[in-house]
């Protein structure tokens, strides 16, 4: 069943086109990977699914909801919608638990009690329980965004959205998170992850979408894109990046 | 007369002075903080009399305006008491400058975060309350405690309205008794144990809700 669609999106800034005709199935339970250079307008995309940024035209259908039209309840839509971002984004006056716990409560309204239960399972999921009660500046990168996506999962998103999730991680941290992301594939979370990372996508092994230029130019498993594709531009890409890991 | 005889005289007019530097301060912060949330939330023409309104009332000598505010508004039909002219005149001048204190420090808030809160689904003034505003009252604290230092030491201006803090205690005491020199040194003595006390309670809060990582001591 598709979880999520997008038709003919296209974003601009100032007049200038920063996505173009992007056409995005995710199917409930499915992982995607989103390759390209920077400023390819990767980011912008998670950003115009979640309504953080609207789109300048096209259509987003989530769960067979417009959620392009005006009158759409846009925080609603977000909170169905769990966020990681690369630089973790973590409150830095909360404790690890406080971070988790407060969507809870101030968007679910869950009491206290409740909500503490619900982040704890979500922590222990992620192995951080034992740290609920440090600081974001008392983690380790791969710690913190651990504790990024527990606070995702907390809020039981349908999708899980992750922006360049090892992007600020040394490899050992990286492979934590691939390890994380791999565990959600197999309890079915749905996920769209945005990365250049090669070595991300393709451990993760989920369909790999090349977008460049605010345009989609291919879709295909890792394997198939990696190799020798066709497209020049595609080719360029991945060589480029192989050389840079 | 003894020098302790001197402070315990002076003391009486000491609850004034706490009293006039505690609501002068509260109308600071109070001022201060709409300032800020509107500069953060509001429109730019909202942001522009805001701007005004600091440039003014930082402009405006404590003593000027607190003489148009108590002696001036009465000509206008606006009676308006002692205590309370105090606080439209140094509490909204306090306020002007805690503005700027917490815009500056809601500018150290990281835009990620926000960013973060909003993704979640939060609403601005959500943003505003639980993640921008917590931490901008814990990077503001060394403005907030120069700024209620300020308010405590303009607070002998109370005299000129008829408030018996301790500066009129001290100048009816020195009229009677022309021992100015031992008189003016209590009064230094009594500012500075309240300055302490404040600064004391200050740090205290400042300790109590420190986070690590946060703020540098």
């Amino acid at each position: 069943m598709v979880l999520l669609q997008t038709r003919n999106l296209g974003m601009e800034y100032d007049g200038k086109p920063v996505l173009r005709g992007i056409d995005l199935d995710l199917a409930e339970g499915e992982l995607k990977v989103v390759m390209g250079p920077s400023g390819c307008g990767k980011s912008t995309l998670l950003r115009c699914l979640n309504r953080l940024v609207t789109p300048t035209s096209g259509q987003i259908i989530f769960r067979d909801e417009d959620v392009t039209r005006p009158d759409t309840d846009v925080r609603a839509l977000r909170q169905r919608i769990g966020f990681v971002f690369q630089n973790f984004a973590l409150y830095r006056h909360l404790s690890v638990l406080d971070n988790v716990t407060l969507g809870l409560r101030k968007l679910r309204g869950m009491p206290l009690g409740e909500a503490v239960e619900r982040a704890k399972h979500e922590l222990r999921r992620m192995d951080m329980v034992e740290h609920h009660h440090k600081y974001p500046a008392q983690l380790s990168g791969g710690q913190k965004q651990r504790v990024a996506i527990a606070r995702a999962l907390a809020m039981d998103p349908a999708v899980l959205f992750f922006d360049e999730p090892t992007s600020a991680l040394d490899p050992l941290m990286s492979r934590e998170i691939i390890n994380v992301i791999n565990q959600l594939r197999r309890d079915n979370v749905s996920m769209l992850c945005v990365t250049h990372d090669l070595f991300l996508a393709r451990s993760v092994g989920g369909r790999v979408l090349f977008l460049d230029q605010g345009v989609i130019h291919a879709e295909g498993d890792a394997e198939q894109l990696f190799g020798n594709h066709s497209d020049p531009r595609i080719r360029a890409f991945f060589s480029q990046e192989a050389g840079n890991q | 007369m003894s020098f302790i005889d001197i402070l315990a005289l002076l003391a009486t007019g000491a609850g004034y002075t706490i009293l006039v530097t505690l609501m002068c301060s509260a109308t600071g912060m109070a001022v201060g903080l709409a300032i800020a949330m509107f500069h953060r939330l509001g429109s730019r023409q909202v942001s522009a009399c805001l701007a005004v309104f600091t440039y003014v009332f930082r402009g405006i000598p404590v003593l000027v305006l607190l003489f148009i505010v108590f002696f001036g508004l009465p000509g206008m039909g606006i009676g308006v008491p002692p205590l309370v002219s105090m606080m439209l005149s140094l509490g909204l001048i306090a306020g002007a400058y805690l503005g700027e204190v917490f815009r500056g420090a809601l500018d150290s808030v990281d835009g990620n975060e926000v960013l973060a809160a909003q993704a979640m689904g939060m609403s601005r003034m959500q943003v505003l309350l639980y993640i921008e505003l917590p931490q901008m009252l814990r990077f503001s604290v060394p403005g907030m405690v120069n700024e209620f230092t300020t308010v405590l030491k303009y607070s002998p201006f109370a005299y000129t309205v008829g408030i018996p803090e301790v500066m009129k205690q001290a100048m009816a005491l020195s009229a009677a008794t022309l021992r100015g020199v031992e008189i003016y040194l209590a009064v230094g003595l009594v500012y500075f144990a309240i300055y302490k006390v404040l600064v004391t309670f200050v740090w205290a809060l400042e300790k109590r809700y420190r986070v690590p990582g946060l703020t540098e001591h």
